[in-house]
């Protein structure tokens, strides 16, 4: 006589599994570190996603004057240009997946991980590395984001992202 | 998750599939050399990528991998009579050398020549190690033969064995470059096992069964580092290496010997998972052998009769010991890490459907081996391109476990370890 686990591997007992959704959508920020990756997200911002959110890390783009006071508002905005509270944008997110190019500068990724650190939010980091760029170029990159990411990617091709963030149920 | 679609097309491996084609590419063990030990032995009925085929060794040691059935009326060759240079099928007489050219019909007039119009297919089959190697792609395309170090070694600095594993080969492989499983499914043994105990890795992945990781594309498939912290403000790294298209390198631990998985897909719900455990250094111990020969590490015993199924498997529910889990001993009830990995992956079925799971961002070594899988089978398919994995210098690699500092990274940094240094042993803790 078979086992039980004999009986249950089989295909046909495969299609008797609970067909009904067994997840809600998770909240994803997909934020671009540096400039060299703003394009990225952007196109990426284009496909159809359940509950992905794209921004940018915009302090780098316009440096705030030395005497303004420091905020924490200052460093997200959307893809239109807003400035969008990162305290808000952590809080509302199940995943934040921060994605910069090997050779720049990822600094953001400290406020943004700290950030998601003290809301127990789950970080992931991307690097797109090529061929054209150094090694050395990826250890300045890697060497912001490790501290602040528990899962860190060097992937060599931006078509991972899309990939990843479909895997993701993004 | 995967779309269906995608899941089919990852999961098919036959002639014809991308995937079935991707595999086509390499050079893919077939057998252990010792299930054909002698000229003139008895064939042995072998099924790759849902191919039935025939594996045999003539008077004169060539060996051959052919269509398993005989091209007049088809009845298994494995019957056939081993002799004089050839395998003869014992329903007619008809006669075919170790490259499946028929060389006679009996019932032919020999002047005719009819037996040179039959030819059954046949792939290489190539001794390297203590593995028979085939390559079933076209021959123009053919790769250099394999170049992965335990099978460079001296027979006695390795082991190698192979088990049935009854599910889809990717299901295997996953398991195998997914890196955060250890510390749950294999808990309980990682200080009783005698090919992993007394290392001091395994207080840093007791202590922390949440590792960070790092997945960086490698020029034959991906490098996967599992950090966790060790003193001193140091990182302890464990770096698996994965080859495409099905295998995996696993960090060693103190003196023990290196090892690593092929997943061959058998047909579409059956895999070979060949095991390896070598040290580049020095002939493994007789302990060692024989806790390989007792289910140790990543070994099983076998059922009896010969057929690499493992003594514990589906029939018998894996011989799981619900008091042993219970106590710790064990995380699943199943006994032994190779039964553990295949009892939990069987139990997801023949073909896992994937549109259903929910991955999280620590299976970013999975996705990425998707993608990557995808990505070459497109190549291949458009372009002719030739998929990573299949150059010698892709498996010239080796996996590590190693303490490093804090702000490197561990690519750069262990990048010597990483490679084969023929004669010096694996970076280890």
């Amino acid at each position: 006589m078979l086992s039980e686990s004999a009986r249950m591997t089989t295909a046909a007992e495969a299609r008797f599994r609970i067909n009904a959704p067994n997840s809600q959508p998770r909240t994803i920020k997909v934020i671009a570190l540096d400039a060299a990756c703003a394009d990225v997200v952007k196109q990426l911002a284009q496909a159809r996603w359940n509950r992905a959110t794209f921004l940018m890390a915009s302090a780098f783009a316009a440096p705030a004057r030395k005497d303004a006071p420091f905020s924490m508002s200052g460093w997200l905005s959307d893809l239109a240009g807003r400035t969008q509270d990162l305290v808000d944008e952590i809080e509302a997110a199940d995943l934040v997946v921060m994605v910069s190019a090997a050779g720049e500068n990822a600094a953001a990724a400290s406020v943004i991980g700290e950030a998601c650190r003290a809301r127990k939010v789950m970080t992931t980091a991307l690097i797109l590395h090529s061929e054209s760029k150094s090694d050395e170029a990826l250890s300045k990159t890697l060497s912001f984001l490790r501290p602040y990411a528990s899962m860190l990617v060097v992937a060599n091709g931006e078509d991972y992202i899309e990939s990843m963030l479909i895997a993701l149920r993004a | 998750m995967l779309t269906r679609e995608q899941n089919d097309l990852l999961t098919a491996s036959g002639p014809g599939t991308p995937i079935g084609r991707l595999f086509r590419s390499y050079w893919l063990p077939a057998l252990l050399a010792s299930e054909l030990p002698e000229n003139e032995c008895p064939p042995v009925r072998v099924k790759l990528l849902s191919e039935r085929l025939l594996a045999w060794r003539d008077t004169q040691g060539r060996y051959s991998l052919i269509d398993e059935f005989c091209a007049h009326r088809g009845t298994s060759l494995w019957v056939g009579r081993n002799e004089e240079n050839g395998l003869r099928c014992p329903y007619h007489g008809w006669k075919y050398d170790w490259t499946g050219q028929c060389v006679e019909v009996p019932s032919e007039a020999e002047e005719s020549g009819f037996c040179q119009k039959i030819k059954l297919k046949s792939y290489p089959l190539v001794k390297r190690g203590d593995v028979l190697w085939t390559y079933m792609g076209p021959a123009e395309q053919q790769p250099p033969l394999p170049e992965f170090e335990f099978a460079t070694v001296p027979s006695n600095q390795s082991y190698i064995s192979k088990r049935l594993q009854e599910c889809n080969w990717l299901q295997a492989l996953e398991g195998g470059i997914d890196s955060s499983h250890t510390s749950w499914l294999h808990r309980g043994d990682l200080e009783r096992d005698p090919l992993h105990r007394g290392s001091k890795g395994n207080t840093y992945n007791l202590q922390d069964s949440r590792p960070y990781f790092e997945v960086v594309e490698s020029p034959g498939g991906l490098m996967i580092g599992a950090r966790r912290n060790a003193e001193g403000g140091k990182y302890y790294w464990r770096i698996t290496q994965w080859i495409m298209p099905c295998v995996s390198m696993i960090a060693p631990r103190a003196d023990h010997p290196a090892g690593g998985h092929f997943w061959i897909p058998i047909d579409d719900e059956n895999c070979w998972v060949w095991n390896w455990d070598y040290h580049a250094a020095r002939p493994l111990h007789q302990e060692e052998v024989e806790a390989m020969k007792n289910g140790g590490g990543r070994h099983v015993i076998y059922e009896p009769g010969n057929t690499f199924r493992a003594q514990a498997n589906k029939d018998n529910d894996f011989l799981i010991d619900r008091a042993a889990q219970k106590a710790g001993l064990t995380y699943s009830g199943i006994a032994g890490f190779a039964m553990q990995d295949s009892g939990i992956q069987e139990l997801m079925g023949p073909v896992v459907d994937r549109s259903k799971e929910n991955l999280v961002s620590t299976d970013n070594g999975i996705i990425m081996a998707r993608h990557r899988l995808m990505r070459a089978a497109k190549a291949l398919l458009e372009k002719g391109a030739r998929p990573p994995g299949a150059d010698p210098e892709h498996q010239r690699v080796r996996a590590a476990s190693i303490v490093l500092p804090p702000d490197q990274p561990f690519k750069d940094a262990a990048s010597e370890e990483l490679k084969v240094r023929p004669g010096l042993k694996h970076a280890s803790v």
